[in-house]
């Protein structure tokens, strides 16, 4: 008897440190404030960014046309290259030159990118935390707005599925783009899964630990990147390997279905773009 | 970073210049543009704006411009209000009996200080070989019209 009341009482002091440190880190995710993004600063960065998209990951970006020259658009992408993804930078960069800084346009990024001090400067570029209410505030203040709903999960699947778009079942951007009635843009993009050798998703081992109770963290990835060599967790980047970025933006789709229909779209058009853009490359890394 | 590249074309300025009057026909002879689409309502002349963009490394670069001279059959020049700073002008001036020559110049700078100033010399090559091919293009253009 007294075994069993020791380990309950284990139990609720190990519940109550998980709700301790749960608060601790939501407390730090900044609120989304949308007057945080600067274009100037933004302005100021395309130089050295359009240098590494060119000259680093030799990036092409096609049919930025497609997306609507005005108003709030949400834009759904499959992410690639683990916490240092090559894809997001260069289309945004791409958004910000073809529609210019002026155009309001954020992204979505996971609490704890947005809440690392170090990440600051994100803020600036227009990252906001990852949640349906920044989302709602960005659309309906006329933004357009980039989301990866295959967020984790999708960024550190292993090297060898790089050309698999895979959200984990999440269709939470389609009510968010009928909520908002917002058409939703397909953005398919390769290379960024070849930036380092991702080998596992670490979701056992982030069970293990409790990131995903503690930190949302439903992934602990295991890969081989430089400089680190084994690489666990990716929580403090990585430099990824020069690998050909090539993204190709697709014909909007409008919400006009149930959630699964609209969803089964997206991913359609996604993969399709997808392979297309596989078809191209002939060498990983070199494109 | 200024560009300057010239041509000579065998036709007269009239030829030369009802092309490069007409902004509809640019995205016909204008290498690496992504984007030529009218900004507002005005008809081609000063004050004509348009969004313009070139496909200049990874991804395409310009932004929105407006027309700042229109000198019937000498003189078409522009500058940028969006996106990098940039001017540009299409000259045109006889070269002898049935030949105009022509000179594209683009001028232009990155923001961002050093970064900008190297990611203009990066650049400078691509520009060059854009506006090259443009005069090139434009003069088989007008010649197969004559």
């Amino acid at each position: 008897m007294p075994f069993k009341t020791g380990i309950r009482s284990a139990m609720a002091t190990v519940g109550d440190v998980i709700g301790w440190a749960r608060e601790q880190i939501v407390s730090r995710v900044p609120k989304a404030d949308l007057d945080q993004r600067d274009p100037d600063y933004i302005r100021d960065q395309l130089p050295v960014t359009w240098l590494l998209a060119s000259l680093y990951f030799r990036a092409d970006v096609q049919h930025m046309d497609r997306i609507p020259a005005e108003g709030p658009v949400l834009l759904v992408g499959n992410h690639s290259g683990g916490n240092v993804p090559p894809d997001t930078f260069v289309f945004s960069l791409a958004f910000c030159s073809y529609f210019g800084v002026e155009r309001p346009f954020y992204q979505l990024a996971h609490n704890l990118v947005v809440s690392a001090p170090p990440l600051g400067w994100l803020r600036k570029f227009g990252t906001v935390a990852a949640n349906h209410e920044n989302a709602q505030l960005a659309l309906e203040s006329g933004a357009a707005l980039l989301v990866y709903p295959g967020g984790d999960y999708e960024v550190f699947r292993p090297s060898w599925e790089r050309h698999k778009v895979d959200f984990d079942g999440r269709m939470g951007y389609v009510r968010l783009a009928r909520d908002t009635g917002v058409p939703i843009v397909p953005v398919a993009s390769v290379g960024g899964q070849e930036s380092a050798l991702f080998l596992n998703r670490g979701q056992w081992l982030a069970k293990l630990l409790m990131a995903d109770k503690l930190l949302r963290l439903k992934s602990i990835p295991i890969s081989l990147a430089l400089p680190w060599g084994l690489n666990i967790s990716d929580l403090a980047g990585h430099i990824p390997l020069p690998t050909k970025i090539a993204i190709e933006v697709q014909e909007p789709i409008d919400v006009d279905g149930d959630d699964q229909a609209v969803h089964d779209k997206v991913m359609a058009s996604l993969q399709g773009g997808v392979d297309r853009l596989a078809a191209q490359r002939r060498f990983p890394v070199i494109g | 970073m200024r560009v300057e590249r010239r041509n000579i074309i065998n036709a007269d300025r009239d030829a030369v210049w009802k092309i490069v009057s007409d902004p509809d026909t640019y995205p016909s002879f204008m290498t690496n543009l992504e984007r030529w689409e009218s900004a507002n309502e005005r008809p081609a002349g000063v004050g004509a704006r348009y969004f313009v963009h070139w496909k200049i490394g990874s991804v395409p670069v310009g932004g929105l411009i407006e027309v700042v001279e229109f000198d019937d059959l000498r003189d078409l020049a522009w500058v940028g209000i969006t996106g990098v700073n940039l001017r540009g002008r299409i000259r045109l001036r006889d070269a002898g009996e049935g030949q105009t020559k022509v000179t594209f110049r683009l001028s232009y700078q990155a923001p961002g200080g050093i970064w900008g100033y190297i990611a203009d010399r990066v650049a400078v090559r691509q520009v060059g070989r854009t506006t090259a091919d443009t005069l090139k293009r434009l003069k088989v253009l007008v010649e197969s019209r004559g």
